[in-house]
């Protein structure tokens, strides 16, 4: 509601004319013509005059509230005011924008500002008050609402952050606190591109140029930093902020922290990829290894048929050096990697028995001995091809560090890893080891320590595989004279990851 | 092709005429006579390596008959009488399972060896143990010359 009185162009024109005859005419037809309710009340609480605007507030007309108590209007509990209003204005005090509760003639109560005045007499004395009252249920409501909104951004998990043009922070929630890890006094008053990594501050020059145009940017995913300096994924909507006039005067901005959620998706990704490669390698296992069979065994019998000492016999010598290697590649990524089939229960260790079986005839050549030590009663749900190829890779590493032969130890007993209960097996070979420049490598794809030898994805796979299956691998090394060696030590939860089902049902 | 055994199944159907597989004669001998005796059944649905493991083993002094899948194999070992089979493991109509434990059913002095390029054969390996029926696999590609060291070492 608004104190201006309706425009009446006639009236006003007469009010002109009268003003030059007497003042006091023009402001009773003020009085007359306001909004709010302009009423005067002796020193006994008894309405004297009572305006149109204090009839359309409270209800009553004049002739119902002239010479009647003013308390008509004030609900019941509240009657003590009035003798404090009358107190006050005995001794001479205003009483200005006074909030409080009245009561129309219906019944209803709302609230209104007041102002009252004492009214004095030619002497002084003060004979009266004058009292202009105000509806103000519409301001209260729209408090209430601006309160309720504020309450709703202070406690939003989402950062809520408003900034000017130029890019200065006016308001910081507790969810920025939390996010960005400034308090409010930090970051008022400071340029947002402290919250951006360096690398990424043209960014905000792009979102000044599309709010100066008012357009919106919605579920933006970007990066900013943290207090601590921690760089993380954030998904931001900008908006622009008006002023009354319509002119962008700043900009809202409500950013949400992504980071777990793109954490899940590269996860995811990885996964994706990984079985990618499962897939693929199955395939090329099927077509690779069987070609590979026939082309070595046509090499052998062509150097069968050259001069033994000639050019074609040595060039085929060194072809079948390279078959050996694609066909290493190919053993150790292809061979048990696709045997994926359902998880089946089974003792750890007959897979460690199966394994060791096939590197024997190689191990006996190298003179390895074999130290086995089993105490994994408890049957373990995994899939046994992956499981194969985790320990066919190790195994055959632990061969390969131990040229000059050695001892290799093959554990496996139950544990409890944490919460989880599990089997742990440990694969130690006491081999040249691993130089420590390169423990931090191994388990990258691609790296090596077996120069042309090595595929670089031997601990890789495993990794990959033991992690798929909620599990953990660990590796210790050590390259000092006669206490060289290297020990892996792998653990697989009894309990399926829930991940890794969902995504092998994705997969499958 | 080079190979001057070509066998052909009559079973399968593909070729008309009477199964020819005449034992190979050995090419360059082996100076190990003893070893000229052992007969190998070398089975495989890929003919090139049925084909070339057959002559290597050949020029190695053993006897040796090629066949290309499992029903082949059955009919080249009635009249071939092989001490060894030498067989792949996924192959269509009989896979090399199924064919060595019929095989050893009728022969139990046969020895078997399988060899395959494909990891995802553990079903059917497990379906011949569950049988009671458990052979030495080994992958392909193997390098000649351990394929014969293996041969030899019985």
């Amino acid at each position: 509601m608004t104190a201006e009185p309706t425009p009446l162009p006639s009236r006003q024109l007469q009010v002109t004319e009268r003003v030059t005859v007497d003042p006091r005419l023009h402001l009773a037809a003020i009085v007359d013509s306001s909004d709010d309710a302009i009423v005067s009340k002796n020193l006994n609480g008894i309405v004297i005059s009572w305006n149109l605007g204090a009839a359309r507030l409270f209800g009553y007309t004049a002739e119902e509230m002239i010479g009647k108590p003013i308390l008509t209007v004030i609900p019941p509990e509240l009657h003590f005011e009035e003798e404090e209003i009358l107190g006050k204005i005995r001794a001479g005090e205003r009483i200005e924008h006074y909030e409080t509760i009245r009561m129309k003639k219906s019944g209803e109560r709302f609230p209104i500002s007041v102002t009252i005045s004492p009214i004095r007499d030619e002497a002084g004395r003060i004979i009266a008050a004058s009292k202009i009252a105000r509806d103000i249920t519409e301001r209260r409501r729209f408090d209430e609402s601006r309160f309720r909104l504020a309450a709703i951004v202070e406690s939003a998990d989402d950062a809520i952050i408003s900034k000017d043009l130029n890019g200065i922070v006016k308001t910081w929630n507790q969810g920025a606190l939390h996010m960005f890890g400034y308090t409010a006094e930090e970051m008022i008053g400071a340029p947002i591109l402290r919250l951006f990594p360096e690398e990424l501050k043209y960014e905000e020059d792009e979102i000044l140029g599309k709010l100066r145009r008012g357009e919106q940017i919605h579920h933006y995913e970007t990066r900013r930093r943290r207090k601590n300096g921690e760089v993380f994924d954030i998904s931001v909507n900008i908006s622009p902020i008006r002023d009354a006039s319509g002119k962008i005067i700043g900009a809202s901005k409500i950013a949400r922290d992504i980071s777990d959620k793109k954490k899940i998706e590269n996860l995811l990704l990885q996964s994706e990829k990984l079985a990618a490669t499962g897939r693929m390698a199955a395939a090329v296992a099927h077509e690779i290894n069987n070609p590979l069979e026939s082309l070595v065994n046509l090499i052998f019998l062509a150097r069968q048929n050259c001069a033994p000492e000639s050019k074609a016999s040595k060039l085929l010598t060194t072809a079948e050096e390279e078959l050996e290697r694609v066909a290493h590649i190919a053993r150790q990524t292809l061979g048990y990697y696709k045997d994926t089939s359902a998880p089946v229960a089974l003792h750890i260790h007959d897979l460690l028995d199966n394994v060791l079986t096939v590197y024997g005839a190689r191990m006996m050549s190298a003179e390895i001995a074999v130290d086995t030590r089993y105490d994994d009663l408890q049957k373990i749900f995994v899939s046994k091809g992956e499981v194969l190829q985790i320990f066919s890779n190790l195994i055959a590493n632990a061969i390969d560090a131990m040229p000059e032969g050695g001892v290799l130890k093959v554990s496996s007993r139950k544990v409890f890893s944490g919460s989880k209960d599990g089997i742990q097996v440990v694969i130690q070979d006491n081999g040249r080891g691993i130089d420590p420049a390169n423990l931090d490598r191994i388990f990258e794809p691609f790296f090596t320590t077996k120069g042309n030898l090595g595929t670089g994805i031997g601990l890789w796979v495993v990794r990959q595989l033991v992690e798929r299956r909620g599990g953990q691998v660990s590796l210790t090394s050590s390259t000092s004279h006669n206490a060289s060696g290297t020990t892996v030590t792998i653990f697989l939860p009894f309990a399926h990851p829930k991940d890794a089902d969902d995504e092998k049902g994705k997969t499958r | 092709m080079l190979m001057p055994f070509i066998a052909k199944s009559t079973l399968a159907g593909n070729e008309s005429g009477e199964s020819r597989r005449a034992p190979m004669s050995s090419r360059a001998p082996d100076p190990e006579s003893a070893l000229s005796r052992t007969k190998v059944l070398v089975v495989d649905d890929q003919k090139l390596i049925a084909d070339t493991i057959a002559e290597i083993l050949s020029n190695a002094g053993f006897e040796t008959m090629a066949a290309y899948d499992g029903w082949e194999a059955l009919e080249a070992a009635g009249r071939f009488h092989p001490h060894w089979l030498l067989s792949d493991v996924l192959m269509p109509r009989m896979n090399g399972v199924e064919l060595a434990i019929t095989l050893r059913q009728t022969d139990p002095q046969l020895t078997i060896l399988l060899f395959s390029g494909q990891a995802g054969i553990s079903d059917i390996l497990l379906e011949g143990q569950r049988r009671g029926y458990e052979f030495e696999l080994l992958a392909k590609p193997i390098h000649p010359l351990k394929l014969i060291e293996r041969l030899k070492q019985e």
